[in-house]
């Protein structure tokens, strides 16, 4: 009994649904009107894009690569909808279909490039990083904003349905497809096993390049998802949509328990990884003495957190790999915990 | 081991029930006046100065003030803080819009829920915000550096404009009122040539060098974007003509302190930035109260006394020209 207590413990999404609920506990304290039914819709609707990108970028660092460029992409592709919806006359559904498909293409470039001519992911996508956003900005000369969308669109980033905000069920659907990749099929154990030992993965049969290039699209055409539920809740399609997600996603995934280095991590671990973040943004700007400086605050904090997060991480890892050794078991890399 | 989930859980299903009632009270043992004060960035000279002023007014009122804005060019975060302060429950916004469209929705949404909007510095649109705090008009903009070069010349003799590009709506209509007040009052003074600079400091630095050299007879160059007000400075003290050639211009006083100070640049103008700070709050406090009302000629804003206000414009008044004299009082 004790044992499966301490396991539970030492898990890393049990300690960060622990620090969760200790921030709610706290602003509800200190913060003004942080408990309420609106400022908790609040806190969903701005986090669902982040959300988003942190759930596909989740595969993308297990199989340890990176995706800089889905912040810009999601500029590229918002300026695809206004495009799209203005200028061809679509409607705006067909509309947000096409930055999707749009997305999926820069995401396919992504993988193109990593997979075919075997570029490491951090170099590809911080060219791509600069491209997406430089096309977007070419196309709208930098100050275009699309706007006047009709209000069924806007539904989808400011309304509710059965009691919360539209884009959290766009948000749900993602996050249970993920889960689903991830922790129950095969394409999920490829994804751990080319963090943990790419050359391995190509040994034991499975298809690297073919796994790589579906983390890659998946995450462009979910970028795409973003930019259309970003522009619906800002209710304006312009070139700097998406301006720094990349770096807030990664933030919640590594936060989450997913190794930078790929092998370990899951996807409920980044869903608290982007509620941590989430929750200590809105709460910081919720206590009146300090709202001035609350961003730079809560700023400050997330990257604390992210630190010790890392250090209680490596911590742990070494203390049961010296008591391993101690009780001369052998060691093994640790096995990613299932759910 | 699932138990501790269930209590975690349990237990913060227990706050989130409890949570309503305190909130509640709270808003009631408090009536002081809660405004939002929404700036284009954070971290820019100009926007803390706004907040110097509003600090001011919010201290002289008894409100308490909430300021916050983006801290990057990222177009949602201004829509994110006016929904955190709708949920807040402030009384009143008062909004410098960096998109306009993109902000009114937001400010449209405070509207519906009863909190009043005003906006300053840069407008919403005009369904969005009840008043609009102008920090300065075209005509009082032109009027003030047509007047005060006319003055540094002596009234008369040749004068050359820098302004950012000759597309830019706003200096147009600038230089429309330049141009009418100098056919109006000044008829012994000659505008000789008009020069875009694309708003870069070292273009209007070369356009001046060229003006100088152009028409010797220039006794004044009027920089009327930012940035060419310390680029055509450089130009002139580059070509030894200190205090021989006069330069003035529209840009903020700090950055061209140092010019001011050698006696490069004669003037600066610009409104008093604190006092826009001050004149929003005041604005935004007493849309609140009551006293200031759609319909309104005159606007009593605390230490500025009686203010203009024009349709829903409040006028801050004729822009402030800053001098050797005068320039260290103020860091913005």
């Amino acid at each position: 009994m004790t044992k499966s207590w301490k396991s539970i413990f030492a898990r890393h999404e049990t300690v960060l649904f622990i620090v969760l609920v200790l921030e709610v506990i706290l602003f509800n304290i200190i913060g003004r009107k942080f408990l309420t039914g609106d400022n908790v819709a609040n806190i969903v609707r701005q986090s669902v894009e982040i959300g988003l990108l942190a759930l596909v970028m989740t595969p993308i660092i297990l199989t340890g690569g990176i995706d800089l460029s889905v912040g810009s992409l999601m500029g590229l592709c918002a300026v695809a909808f206004g495009v799209l919806w203005k200028d061809a006359g679509l409607s705006p559904w067909l509309a947000a279909l096409g930055a999707v498909g749009v997305g999926a293409l820069g995401g396919g470039v992504n993988a193109l490039l990593i997979t075919r001519l075997g570029l490491p992911p951090l170099i590809v996508t911080l060219g791509t990083f600069s491209l997406f956003r430089g096309l977007a900005e070419a196309f709208t000369g930098g100050t275009k904003a699309y706007t006047g969308f009709p209000d069924s669109f806007l539904a989808l980033g400011n309304g509710f349905a059965l009691g919360v905000p539209v884009q959290a069920w766009v948000l749900a659907a993602v996050a249970l497809s993920m889960w689903l990749l991830v922790h129950r099929t095969t394409f999920g154990r490829a994804f751990r096993a080319l963090g943990f030992a790419p050359e391995g993965a190509r040994y034991a049969g499975i298809p690297v390049e073919r796994r790589q290039a579906l983390a890659y699209t998946l995450a462009g055409a979910v970028a795409g998802l973003a930019s259309v539920v970003f522009i619906s809740r800002v209710t304006e399609a312009r070139a700097s949509a998406g301006v720094g997600y990349e770096l807030a996603a990664i933030t919640a995934v590594v936060l989450g328990g997913t190794s930078i280095f790929g092998g370990i991590g899951t996807i409920h671990g980044t869903l608290l990884g982007v509620a941590a973040v989430a929750v200590l943004g809105n709460g910081l700007s919720r206590i009146l003495s300090i709202s001035s400086i609350s961003r730079e605050l809560s700023g400050m904090l997330t990257g604390a957190l992210l630190l010790l997060a890392l250090a209680a991480g490596a911590l742990t890892k070494t203390l049961s790999e010296r008591r391993a050794r101690r009780q001369s078991l052998p060691t093994t890399k640790p096995q990613p915990s299932t759910p | 081991m699932k138990r501790i989930l269930t209590i975690t859980l349990a237990a913060s299903i227990a706050l989130f029930s409890g949570c309503d009632k305190k909130a509640d009270t709270a808003s009631s043992g408090g009536k002081k006046l809660l405004i939002g004060l929404l700036p284009k960035s954070k971290g820019n000279q100009y926007f803390a100065t706004v907040e110097q002023g509003a600090k001011l007014a919010a201290k002289e009122l008894g409100a308490e003030l909430l300021f916050d804005g983006p801290t990057n060019t990222d177009a949602a975060k201004q829509n994110e803080i006016v929904e955190n302060w709708i949920t807040q429950e402030v009384d009143v916004i008062a909004a410098a819009a960096e998109n306009k469209d993109g902000l009114s929705s937001a400010l449209k949404k405070a509207q519906a829920k009863g909190i009043k909007v005003v906006t300053y510095d840069s407008d919403a649109n005009a369904d969005a915000r009840s008043f609009f705090v102008n920090q300065a008009t075209a005509q009082g903009i032109g009027e003030v550096l047509m007047d005060t070069a006319a003055q540094l010349c002596g009234e008369e003799g040749e004068f050359a404009i820098i302004t950012a590009t000759l597309t830019a709506a706003n200096m147009n209509e600038w230089r429309k009122h330049i141009e009418a007040r100098l056919a109006a009052k000044y008829p012994k003074m000659k505008l000789v040539d008009t020069k875009p600079c694309d708003d870069q400091k070292d273009k209007a630095q070369q356009e001046a060098t060229n003006l100088l050299s152009a028409y010797p007879n220039v006794k004044c160059i009027m920089a009327i974007c930012s940035p060419a007000v310390p680029g055509a400075a450089e130009a002139v003290k580059q070509a030894g003509k200190t205090g021989a050639i006069k330069v003035l211009g529209l840009g903020l006083p700090s950055e061209n302190k140092a010019y001011v100070k050698e006696g490069v640049t004669q003037a600066v103008i610009l409104w008093k930035v604190e006092d826009l700070g001050y004149l929003a709050i005041q604005a935004a406090a007493a849309t609140v109260k009551g006293t200031l009302k759609a319909g309104d000629k005159t606007f009593k804003a605390g230490k500025l006394g009686d203010l203009e206000v024009v349709g829903s414009d409040i006028l801050l008044g004729k822009p402030f020209v800053f001098t050797k004299e005068n320039i260290d009082q103020f860091n913005f």
